[in-house]
Formats: C-alpha cells, sequence, structure tokens
C-alpha cells in the first residue's frame, strides 16, 4: 500500500478516470435535448478518449499514443467546426435547435 | 413440287396478312372479298397443278424444316408433306373455299363493310390452316393447324356478332370442340413420351397401342361431331351460310376423317378402337338422320345431315375401309356444300330459315331450286351421282368387314336421308304458297354461278373412283352389288316414302307429336348440361373454394403476418437521433460484453 | 504523495466539471462547465508529462471549441432562450445505459493485471515529437491539414446566409413555437 502510495496514480486510476468521463458524456448524448449541448457531451466522450491515449502512451513509454491524442484533438475541433455549421443550418430552417423535433428519419 | 405446294398456301396467307395489316382495305369490304375470293382460286389453280403433278407421279415426298430444337435434338418439324392424299384433299378445300367466297360477295352484299372485311379475313386463314392442316408432315402441325380451324370457326360462327345467340353459338361451338381437343392434345403427349416423336408412321409400345389412338379419336369426335358430341355443329348454323357450306359442312368437320386416315398406321393397332368407331359412326349417322326428320331450319336439317354423312365416313374407317371414308368425304365436300349454298339462296330470297317460310320457291327462283335439287339428289344417292358411289362403297366395305349391325344401321339411315331431304325439297319448293315466296327474287350471278360450279364435281365426282382407287393403289371396279341394290332401293324408298307423304298435300310432322318433341328438346344437350351444371360445376367450386381460402389464405395469411412485422419493427425507426445513439451503443456494449465473457 | 493529492484534485473538478456539463439548466453554463473541463484535462496531459499536448489543448479546445460554441448559442439563443431543458422522458435510459457503460468498462479494468505498472522514466519532450510529425508521419499530418482545410470549407458553405454574395444576410423571422415560449 505505502508502495502503491509512494509510486503515485498509475494506469489503473487515470483508466478508471478516463471512463467515468465517458459514462458521464454518454448519459448526456442520450439525455440532452439541446443540439449544442449534445455537442459539449461528445466532447467530454473525446476527452475521455484522449486522456486514455496519453496514459497508455505515459506508462508504456511510447511517445505515438500522444501523437495519436493530436490527431484526435485536430479531428474533434474539425467535428466541432462542422457539427455547429449544421447547427446553425438547422436552427435557420427549422427556428430550433431541439433533437427531438428532428424526426424526418422516421419509419 | 414444294413450290407448287407452298404456293398454295401462300397466296391465302398473303392475303390474310394484306387484310390484316392494312386496315383500310380491310374496312372497304368489298374489296377485300375481291382479294380474297383471287387468292383462293389461285389458290385452288395451284392444287389443281399440284394434283395433276401428283398423278403424274412427280413430287411426292415431304420437306420440313425443323423446329423446336433442343440440346441438338430436333422435338418438332413445320413443312409440308405432299401425296395424293394431301394433293386431293387441297383440291376439295380450295375448290370450295373458292366457290364459297365468291358466293359470299353476293350473299353478305347488305353487310356493314367493316364485318365483310373481317369476314374474309378469316376466311383467308382458313384456308392457310386448313392447307397446313391437310399437308401436315406430323401430327404436331396437324394439331396447330387443326386449333387454328377451330379459332377460324369460333370466328366466324360469330359473324353476326350483333345477334347474342350467334356469340353463345360461337362460345358453345369453342368450347365443345376445345373439350374434345384435350383428348386430342392428350394423345399427342402420351404419343411423345411413349415414341419420342410426332409421326404416325411410328408405332406405339403395345402398351398404349390402344389409349393413344382412342385420346386422338377423341379429338376427332369433337371436331367431325361424333354423338355424343355433336351437339355444336347445330348451332354452329347461326354463322352465315356459306360459313355453314365450307367449314361446317365441307372442310373443317372434315378435318377429323382426315386425321385418321393420315394416321391410320396408329389406329390400325387398336382393333377395339376401330370397332367402337364403326358403332359410334353408324349411331351417329341414325341418331342425326332421325333428328334431321323432324327439323324446321333448313340449316338445321343439313347440319345434322351432315352429321349423319360423317357418322358414314367414320364408320366406313372403322371397319377398316380408308378408301370408301375418304372417297365420300370428297364427295359430301362437294354435294353439301351446293345444298348449303342452295340453302342460303333460298334464304336470301325469303329471309327466313323456316321450310314452312319458303313455300312455293319453285315457281320464283327455278335455277337455283333446281341446283339444289341435284344436290339433294346426290345426298340421297339416286344412281349416277356423287353420293351414290361413295355410300355404296362405304357400305359395300362394311359387308366385307362382317359389320351387319351398323350396316343395317346405316342403310336405315340412308333411307331417311333421302326421306328428310324429299321433305325438305317438297315443303320448302312445292309446298303451299307462303309470304316469303311471292316476294322471292333470284340469287345475283355472283351467288348462282359458284354453285353452278359446285353442281359440276356434285354430279360427277363419283366416277371419279377409280382415281381414288389409284391413290390408294387399290382395284376398283363399280358392280352393282346386293348391297348396292340394297342402298338404292332404301333411297328410292325414302323418296317414295316423301313423295307419298306429301304428294297428298298434307304438311304435318312425319312423326307423332311426342318423339317429335323428345327430339327437338336435344336430349343429348340437355345430357351434357346437366353434366356440366351438377357434375363439373361443383367440382369447380370445390377446388375454387380450397383455391380461394386455404390458398390464397395462406398466402394472405403470409403477407399479413409481415405486414404486423413491419408496422411492429417500424416502431423502432423514431427518427430521434438519440434513440439510434442508443442502438449503437447497445450493440457495442453487447460486442464488449461477449469479448469480456469469450476472453474468460 | 503529492502525486496522489494533485490526481484526486483533478479527478474532482473533471468530474464535477463533467456532471455539470451534462446537468446544468442553463445553456451558457453548460459551455463554460465544458470550458473548465477542458482545462483540467490540459491538467490532466501536464501531469501525465505530457506538457505540448496540454498547450494543444488549452490552445484548441479551451480557446477555439468554447469559442465557437458560445457563438453558436449567442446566434440561437435570442429564439430558443438561455436554457436548455434537463427533464425528459429519456433520463433513466440515460443513467441505465451509462451504467452498463460503467460495469463494463470496470469489469475489464478489474479483469486486467497491467494497471499497477510503474510509469518508465521517460520522458517525452517537445522536440521528439516535432521530428516525429516531420519525419516518419509526415504524410498522416500533412493529410490531417488537407482534413482541417476539408472542414473549414464545409463549415462556410453550410453556414453561409442563402442570397447572393455580399448581401446584408437576414435574420431568420421570429417565430413562436406551437407550446409557447420554452419554460
Amino acid at each position: 500500500m505505502n508502495e502503491l502510495l509512494a509510486n503515485g496514480p498509475g494506469l489503473g486510476a487515470w483508466l478508471s478516470l478516463a471512463g467515468l468521463l465517458f459514462c458521464i458524456g454518454t448519459y448526456g448524448l442520450l439525455t440532452r435535448k439541446n443540439l449544442v449541448a449534445v455537442l459539449c457531451s461528445l466532447e467530454l466522450m473525446a476527452n475521455a478518449v484522449n486522456i486514455n491515449l496519453v496514459a497508455f502512451s505515459r506508462f508504456h513509454g511510447d511517445e505515438l499514443g500522444q501523437v495519436f491524442a493530436l490527431f484526435s484533438i485536430a479531428l474533434t475541433v474539425a467535428e466541432v467546426a462542422v457539427g455547429l455549421a449544421i447547427i446553425i443550418l438547422v436552427y435557420r430552417q427549422r427556428q430550433g435547435i431541439e433533437i427531438h423535433e428532428l424526426t424526418d428519419l422516421r419509419g | 413440287m414444294n413450290a407448287t405446294a407452298l404456293a398454295v398456301l401462300v397466296y391465302p396467307l398473303l392475303s390474310f396478312l394484306l387484310l390484316g395489316l392494312v386496315w383500310p382495305l380491310r374496312q372497304n369490304g368489298r374489296l377485300a372479298g375481291w382479294i380474297s375470293t383471287l387468292a383462293a382460286v389461285a389458290s385452288f389453280l395451284g392444287s389443281l397443278r399440284l394434283l395433276w403433278k401428283v398423278l403424274e407421279g412427280e413430287g411426292v415426298g415431304s420437306a420440313t424444316i425443323p423446329w423446336l430444337v433442343a440440346d441438338g435434338k430436333v422435338i418438332a418439324e413445320l413443312g409440308i408433306h405432299v401425296d395424293g392424299i394431301s394433293a386431293s384433299m387441297l383440291v376439295v378445300v380450295t375448290l370450295v373455299a373458292a366457290c364459297v367466297q365468291a358466293y359470299s360477295l353476293g350473299y353478305l352484299a347488305d353487310e356493314p363493310k367493316a364485318d365483310l372485311g373481317r369476314y374474309f379475313t378469316w376466311h383467308s386463314l382458313f384456308i392457310v390452316a386448313m392447307g397446313g392442316l391437310v399437308l401436315a408432315p406430323n401430327l404436331l402441325q396437324l394439331f396447330l393447324a387443326w386449333e387454328l380451324v377451330g379459332l377460324c370457326s369460333y370466328l366466324l360462327i360469330g359473324f353476326y356478332w350483333r345477334k347474342p345467340s350467334a356469340g353463345r353459338a360461337a362460345v358453345k361451338a369453342f368450347w365443345v370442340t376445345k373439350f374434345a381437343d384435350m383428348g386430342l392434345l392428350l394423345g399427342l403427349i402420351v404419343l411423345y413420351a411413349t415414341t419420342g416423336s410426332f409421326e404416325w408412321s411410328t408405332p406405339v409400345p403395345a402398351a398404349w397401342a390402344v389409349v393413344v389412338p382412342a385420346l386422338l379419336f377423341v379429338g376427332v369426335m369433337g371436331k367431325s361431331a361424333q354423338v355424343p358430341l355433336h351437339i355444336w355443329l347445330p348451332d354452329a348454323m347461326e354463322g352465315p351460310t356459306p360459313v355453314s357450306a365450307l367449314l361446317h359442312a365441307a372442310t373443317m368437320v372434315a378435318a377429323g376423317v382426315f386425321l385418321i386416315v393420315r394416321a391410320y398406321p396408329l389406329f390400325e393397332a387398336a382393333p377395339p378402337l376401330l370397332l367402337a368407331m364403326t358403332w359410334i359412326g353408324a349411331v351417329t349417322a341414325l341418331v342425326a338422320a332421325v333428328t334431321a326428320v323432324v327439323q324446321d331450319d333448313i340449316k338445321k336439317v343439313l347440319a345434322y345431315s351432315t352429321c349423319s354423312q360423317l357418322g358414314f365416313m367414320i364408320a366406313a374407317l372403322g371397319s377398316g375401309q380408308l378408301m370408301g371414308g375418304y372417297f365420300h368425304l370428297t364427295t359430301h365436300a362437294f354435294f353439301k356444300a351446293l345444298l348449303f349454298l342452295g340453302a342460303g339462296a333460298a334464304i336470301h330470297a325469303t329471309h327466313s330459315n323456316s321450310i314452312h317460310q319458303m313455300g312455293g320457291l319453285w315457281r320464283s327462283t327455278r335455277f337455283s331450286a333446281v341446283l339444289f335439287i341435284v344436290g339433294a339428289a346426290a345426298l340421297a344417292g339416286i344412281p349416277g351421282l356423287a353420293g351414290f358411289f361413295s355410300k355404296d362403297l362405304i357400305l359395300e366395305e362394311l359387308l366385307h368387314a362382317g359389320q351387319y349391325g351398323p350396316l343395317a344401321m346405316l342403310l336405315l339411315s340412308a333411307g331417311l336421308t333421302a326421306f328428310y331431304m324429299t321433305r325438305v325439297v317438297a315443303i320448302a319448293f312445292f309446298g303451299p304458297a307462303s309470304e316469303g315466296a311471292a316476294h322471292a327474287h333470284e340469287s345475283p350471278p355472283s351467288m348462282l354461278l359458284p354453285m353452278t360450279v359446285l353442281m359440276v364435281p356434285a354430279v360427277l365426282a363419283g366416277l371419279a373412283g377409280p382415281l381414288f382407287a389409284g391413290l390408294w393403289n387399290q382395284p376398283y371396279h363399280f358392280a352393282l352389288t346386293p348391297v348396292g341394290g340394297l342402298a338404292t332401293l332404301a333411297a328410292l324408298s325414302g323418296i317414295g316414302l316423301g313423295v307419298l307423304r306429301y304428294g297428298t298435300r298434307s304438311w304435318a310432322s312425319p312423326l307423332p307429336e311426342g318423339p317429335r318433341r323428345f327430339i327437338l328438346s336435344a336430349p343429348i344437350d340437355s345430357f351434357w348440361l346437366a353434366a356440366w351444371q351438377r357434375g363439373l360445376q361443383p367440382v369447380a367450386r370445390g377446388i375454387g373454394w380450397v383455391d380461394r381460402y386455404v390458398v390464397d389464405g395462406l398466402m394472405n395469411a403470409v403477407g399479413w403476418l409481415f405486414l404486423l412485422a413491419g408496422e411492429k419493427v417500424r416502431a423502432l425507426q423514431t427518427g430521434r437521433a438519440q434513440d439510434y445513439v442508443l442502438g449503437v451503443l447497445m450493440g457495442v456494449l453487447a460486442v464488449v460484453a461477449y469479448g469480456l465473457v469469450g476472453a474468460a | 504523495m503529492a502525486a496522489w493529492i494533485a490526481f484526486f484534485a483533478l479527478a474532482v473538478v473533471l468530474v464535477g466539471a463533467a456532471v455539470m456539463v451534462v446537468s446544468a439548466r442553463d445553456l451558457v453554463h453548460t459551455v463554460l462547465w465544458l470550458a473548465l473541463g477542458l482545462v483540467t484535462t490540459a491538467g490532466v496531459h501536464v501531469a501525465l508529462a505530457a506538457d505540448f499536448l496540454a498547450a494543444v489543448q488549452i490552445l484548441l479546445y479551451s480557446g477555439g471549441v468554447v469559442t465557437l460554441m458560445l457563438f453558436a448559442v449567442m446566434l440561437t439563443r435570442h429564439l430558443e432562450g438561455a436554457t436548455a431543458r434537463m427533464r425528459s422522458e429519456s433520463g433513466a435510459r440515460g443513467v441505465v445505459v451509462a451504467l452498463m457503460l460503467a460495469g463494463l468498462i470496470g469489469a475489464s479494468l478489474w479483469r486486467s493485471d497491467k494497471l499497477g505498472a510503474k510509469a518508465p522514466a521517460m520522458e517525452v519532450d517537445t522536440a521528439a515529437l516535432g521530428e516525429l510529425f516531420l519525419g516518419p508521419l509526415v504524410l498522416p499530418f500533412e493529410l490531417l491539414s488537407v482534413l482541417l482545410l476539408a472542414a473549414m470549407i464545409g463549415a462556410i458553405v453550410l453556414s453561409r446566409p442563402e442570397g447572393p454574395p455580399g448581401s446584408v444576410p437576414r435574420l431568420p423571422p421570429r417565430v413562436t413555437p406551437p407550446g409557447g415560449p420554452h419554460e
């Protein structure tokens, strides 16, 4: 136990934190109604993934994990840019960005 | 040889295509009639030339092209088969057809132009079909042509399509013959299954030797109006009289007889069937002759007379003697066509079919009356005329075959034939003067000329006996045998009875009221009607019920199941993005959970 | 020991911010809480010895993304109102799915035997990353720039107002939804 304390938080600790974040993000993704809030929840989940990547990189001693995280961040930024543009478009056409009102895919 | 034979078919085929495709020509009616008639005449001249060549021993044989080739094996062939039988039959068909078409130009002159154009179009098609039947090299082509002439028959019986009775008669003829053709078709199928070809010369294995010709004979009974499948022929008289002359007296109904002559190798192998044929033919001859005695409609008399004479032919073929049956076929074609055309002239003059409305026609239309009486005498078997020789030959052949029962029935029929023809002539031409006959005029030359042409073979065809014997390679020498004497006696006594009966100027029915009523009520028709209503319809209704509620029900249930499932599954597609995300997540969870469990 | 204190501090702030992101009633608050979470994540990166990544995180995420989102909120809030409704019929569903996910993640972590590994003494410095990007990974790196360019053009095309270029974009008409103003 002392050894664990002395060594500081290990891989499991960081992964647990990321997993918790990911779950919270999932909850938001499923329950938020505003499109911007849904996008925020997605960001949380992407962040959790990034933490995982960095943690693995640190504990495996491989810088490629960081490289992956960088790519991931860049992709997320692109996603947000396009996503927000879509939200504005939806708003312009529908006068609202309530996700529950977008039911064109209904069978 | 092939060119000559093909030419016989090509002229009417061209005429049919021309009239069928170029509708202004068809709408013109009269012009269409001329085209069709000229094609028929050309066809007749061609077939005369063909017969001449054949008699000189030239060009006998067949030429075929393969049809329906499968796996490199020729299943069926189309083509022409020329020999004495087909060449002489072609002459009969085309001569009668040409005369009838020319006659129609006058007889149907008052019909609407479009109807007339259609009429001649079907006539051209009929000559093509009948020629194809006569020249058929195998049973399959014969069957095709057989159905084609059946179609022409249906179309031409229904010529007066504004009359409901004509439509009904056309449908009745179609269905009765089609019912019989089922037998023919089955026979063809069995023939092909057992011998692997549609040739009539291939012997059928012994187990099927009776079945195949028996099935073919069912088709013959329908087409050649043998009892009990003769019921369509009297109704077919609803068609125009020239049609009755060509199709329902001279040529088409004789197709059945022709089929037996052609496929005789098959029939020969089935002696029980031959015996049955003899009896069926004799019964038909007698029943139809009795029925003809009480008819008042001149065309009905002739129709039953046709049935009766076809019975003579079938009986002759059944006794194993082809020549007599075939000889009678040709002579009958001439004098019966002449009779029908003469009856048509009387109908044209009086606008009625009833012989009681024609009384006294002798005075106003003497020329056509003479022609009719000549035809009647030929039919009755007056010595020297065509019918005498061929009927005599049939009776002699029956005697040789030892068929005394049918022989007696045929002798009786011959007497009855003479009697009912005398009755018709007496009432229609010499009976009490009727209103119709008072205003009657002689027919136009376009009708009288073809009748005169037909009268020549009706009188002289009997002398062609040696010619026919040559076709069969049989000796022929005419001698008035005791049977011939009996037949002549029967004919003369029939005529004598008629003269005695009507010479007294008493025009009442020859039979007592009871039997007359019974015969006129058409008991065989009633039998078929009852068989249809009580036998076939309930079965059909039962099958219909099974189809509607069991088979369709099953299909509907399956369809309904999928509809229901679709409705239920549809609810999953809410259109809300988050529901889809939920689905994706559930899938991911399932995969990960499976991986965890699998790793354990 | 100090490392543990830092971890728990970061974890508490991060989880707290995340919970607020998914539960705040006010949309602006949501975005602001997200900004806090992203900055804290940068802290996590520092704790994991990824300094350059932390810098990128703050620059891109906290600076760019959050600003963009605030813009989007500003552009749409005059109709929507400032609030994003939290209560919904799918709340229970979200909880269930999140718990199942947590259970699976927990189970897989529990079964792993490599979690206690001590971090090697390796320090990843920025220079090494730079050499990676411009060395063996130059092709994906350049492709990434193409992707970003495409995303930028796409965003512009999507959100550009209709009408000829240069015309003043009309504000969309203010329409009251059938159910009346939201909450």
